[in-house]
């Protein structure tokens, strides 16, 4: 018995040296800060220190929900994200099937670097390229195509209606080459002998797409996606805050729970209710990811992540 | 089964491994404050906001103030410097964690401080210890300076001792006035500027006549311009929803008074009329960068002094100059905005009042943390002026924090630049004392009470007050929507919760 343990634990050893780092990451930047999640319930008051403070039960949750806000920038919040994640996904493919074909090819290289390129670029930065299309004065869409076309040039930065899409676009153009990678990743692993029985079998390279690359990208596309469901109540504030300059008008459409945190806190400076808005953002997150995981494990037991 | 337990014992010896250093690291903080004996030099450290250029080597001037304060008070001063950017953060960060601070400055948030007790009452030790500070706050700004941070009774904070009536100036470029035919005769009201800017705009097609002072959010200073003219109260919170006007006593909603209503028009009538940018809502650049280009001819600006001109033409390259259109109203929260307070977790708050004693009183400690070491950073004028050493500006010397004089310790006893007139100080300190203060100079609000309906309504302001302010948005039709969202917001608990309180405190101060 005793000889057992030490010999598995020998063999082992190796692993559990390799996973620590990444242990070492997640007890350090996300296990042991959970902890905190207590401060969403307490009215802090630094003389008492964060121990002391007294219970305030749900109240910091409470200006999350009591504005006809609550239900714009929920609302704003999940279908930016479904959109990102359904259209994310479908671009990515796309570009790494485009990419998996070219791949025999010289400059393949230079291709995935070029699309890989725009999600190294700061959101403030974007936020100025973007001003410099959409402003309404001088931006290159008003004056280079708007006008020249005869068409009436548009106020951008006042109209909210036109935000959906611009933002989706903008976040594809930003992410979808990165996103990808793990796609185009995933089809260099597949067996290329199946390729090749498909074509003896007289299936064109549409045929082959269909019936081989997509079914077999499924689960990493069920992986990517519970994962981006996990973060469905999150917004990337650099998207939603710098990208709009911070128009009030654009609110309607460019509010989510990131940036009415960040909007309404800043003056208040209260970490109680900081804290009360990250623990339902995770929170519900946490809850889609099972929900969906036991869907998706209930349909395909396969598939699914745990 | 196996492979669990030596995941377990990893993490807990990881977790164990954690504290050992957690455990250090604050017993190390706190060794440098056991100084317990009196003959021993107490410590404490000084935050600074810093609109120059952060220093990399802070080691000269930290030993230039402690040969000050060692001397005189027995304090050493464990001395920091931050950005505005990161100013509040640095210290919100140190004071949440426990990390020591004794003596740091709010940017704009003295009352949150207060509720949420980061900082110390100090009413016994400044009778101790902050005569000197006391009788000079009197002389520059008049006996009831610190009603501005007394909470309950306590005084919480010193405001920086300065010139702070900040009327509302219209700034011009000279030139171009000049060659639209008219002169600084020609503006003596806001009434006066519709037709300057008419005038400006045929003279110069492509200037534009008035820009936002402030961008993202965008600001006209329409509301200051507003409180000054109207005398607003706008009681300690920014938010505008609960204001007096007047000295009436009741607290209503300004977006709902038809003094704000009135200004919003003008400014539509401006914008509609191409006075304002079309995206002068959003637009990210500022005035003073639109002034320097030549492209923007005008805009307001709350000064102290009559200087401004100079300084931004010196600024900008243009002849700029200012005219004041309209006065300025002491509420409270114009002055205990920059305020100096010690924090309620200090280990030696009677080091840190002997020492803001110093800060307020001592003019070679003010000029140190200012301007640097004597004959390395600066060189003195005369009496009162310094400048740069030959061949030095204010990017090669190894010290400057010139652009805080309005934070630290108290303007009168500063240097200036040279080439600064020293009769503006004094000007500016005479005006500390005739300007007219409001009647509930000294109440501040508690927020704590209604900090969901807080929360809420600054949401609903950064909304929409930009686009009003500028005029992008036409009033008619977005003020309504605008008082709805606010009474959805809870507007009508805040300024419930306003009169109470001001009734309360209207109470106290009878006798």
């Amino acid at each position: 018995m005793k000889n057992k343990r030490s010999s598995a634990l020998k063999k082992t050893a190796p692993l559990l040296l390799l996973a620590a780092p990444g242990l070492l990451y997640f007890l350090i930047n996300s296990y042991i800060p959970m902890f905190g999640v207590f401060i969403a319930f307490k009215d802090v008051n630094y003389a008492k220190g964060i121990f002391g403070s007294d219970w305030v039960g749900f109240d910091n949750f409470q200006f999350l929900f009591k504005t006809t806000d609550a239900w714009i920038m929920t609302r704003n919040t999940l279908l930016y994200n479904l959109a990102f994640i359904v259209i994310g996904t479908i671009c990515s493919i796309f570009i790494a099937i485009l990419m998996a074909e070219l791949l025999r090819k010289l400059y393949s290289k230079l291709y995935l670097s070029g699309l890989v390129l725009p999600n190294l670029i700061s959101m403030v930065v974007l936020s100025m390229l973007v001003f410099a299309f959409l402003n309404a004065d001088s931006g290159f869409i008003n004056k280079s195509i708007l006008g020249p076309l005869g068409l009436p040039e548009i106020n951008w930065y006042s109209e909210a209606k036109y935000w959906p899409y611009l933002l989706v676009f903008i976040q594809m153009w930003k992410t979808a080459g990165y996103g990808s990678i793990v796609y185009f990743a995933s089809i260099a692993g597949i067996d290329k002998s199946i390729y090749e029985a498909a074509k003896i079998d007289g299936a064109g390279k549409l045929r082959q797409i269909r019936t081989i690359t997509l079914p077999l990208l499924k689960p990493t596309v069920i992986v990517l996606g519970l994962m981006s469901l996990g973060r469905i109540f999150n917004s990337d504030f650099g998207l939603f805050y710098q990208v709009p300059l911070n128009a009030g008008a654009l609110y309607s459409t460019t509010q989510t729970i990131d940036t009415y945190v960040y909007r309404a806190l800043m003056q208040l400076n209260d970490i109680g209710m900081s804290a009360a808005a990250g623990l339902y953002q995770s929170l519900v997150g946490f809850v889609l990811v099972l929900v969906v995981n036991a869907i998706v494990k209930r349909v395909n037991s396969e598939n699914a992540l745990f | 089964m196996n492979k669990k337990k030596g995941i377990t014992a990893l993490l807990m010896s990881v977790a164990l491994a954690g504290s050992l250093l957690t455990g250090c690291s604050s017993s190390n903080s706190n060794s440098a404050s056991n100084g317990d004996d009196s003959a021993k030099v107490e410590e404490i450290v000084f935050a600074m906001p810093s609109f120059n250029r952060i220093p990399d080597d802070l080691s000269k001037v930290t030993d230039a103030i402690n040969a000050i304060t060692v001397d005189k008070i027995g304090v050493k001063v464990d001395y920091r410097i931050y950005g505005p950017a990161d100013y509040a953060q640095k210290v919100n960060l140190a004071l949440q964690s426990g990390e020591k601070m004794d003596v740091f400055t709010t940017l704009g948030q003295f009352s949150n401080y207060v509720s949420k007790n980061q900082v110390a009452p100090l009413d016994e030790l400044i009778a101790e210890h902050g005569k000197e500070m006391t009788a000079i706050l009197e002389k520059d700004f008049g006996p009831d300076l610190l009603k501005a941070t007394t909470i309950n009774g306590e005084i919480y904070g010193i405001p920086v001792n300065k010139g702070m009536a900040l009327p509302i100036n219209f700034i011009y470029n000279a030139d171009m006035l000049n060659s639209a035919g008219l002169s600084s005769a020609d503006i003596e009201s806001v009434d006066d500027l519709s037709a300057v800017f008419e005038a400006v705009k045929s003279a110069h097609a492509d200037v534009v006549p008035f820009g936002p002072i402030n961008v993202n959010p965008s600001d006209t200073n329409l509301v200051n311009l507003l409180k000054g003219t109207y005398k607003v109260d706008f009681l300690t919170d920014s938010s505008g929803v609960g204001v007096v006007v007047g000295d009436d006593g009741k607290v209503v909603n300004f977006y709902e008074t038809d003094i704000f209503k009135d200004g919003v028009r003008m400014m539509r009538d401006w914008y509609n009329k191409g006075y304002l940018q079309k995206d002068a809502a959003t637009t990210t650049i500022t005035s003073m960068e639109m002034l320097s280009s030549g492209r923007e001819f005008s805009y307001l600006g709350g000064y102290s002094g009559m200087e401004i001109g100079k300084s931004i033409s010196a600024q900008t390259g243009r002849t700029i100059e200012a005219k004041r259109i309209a006065p300025f109203y002491f509420d409270t929260s114009a002055v205990n905005s920059v305020s100096w307070m010690v924090s309620s977790t200090s280990k030696a708050p009677e080091a840190a009042v002997k020492f803001l004693n110093l800060l307020y009183t001592d003019e070679k400690l003010i000029n140190t943390i200012l301007y640097g070491v004597e004959g390395e950073d600066y060189v003195k004028v005369d009496e009162h002026h310094v400048k740069f050493p030959d061949g030095k500006d204010a990017n090669t010397v190894s010290y400057t924090a010139m652009f805080s004089t309005g934070i630290v310790g108290s303007e009168s006893l500063q240097y200036q630049f040279e080439g600064i007139s020293w009769s503006d100080i004094e000007l500016k300190l005479r005006e500390n004392k005739e300007t007219e203060r409001s009647p509930y100079f000294g109440f501040i609000f508690d927020q704590n009470a209604v900090k969901t309906q807080m929360s809420a309504v600054t949401n609903v302001v950064n909304q929409y007050l930009p686009g009003l302010v500028t005029g992008t948005l036409d009033p008619e039709a977005i003020i309504p929507k605008f008082v709805k969202a606010l009474n959805d917001a809870g507007a009508a608990d805040i300024i419930k919760s306003k009169q109470e309180q001001l009734d309360q405190w209207l109470a106290t101060q009878g006798n």
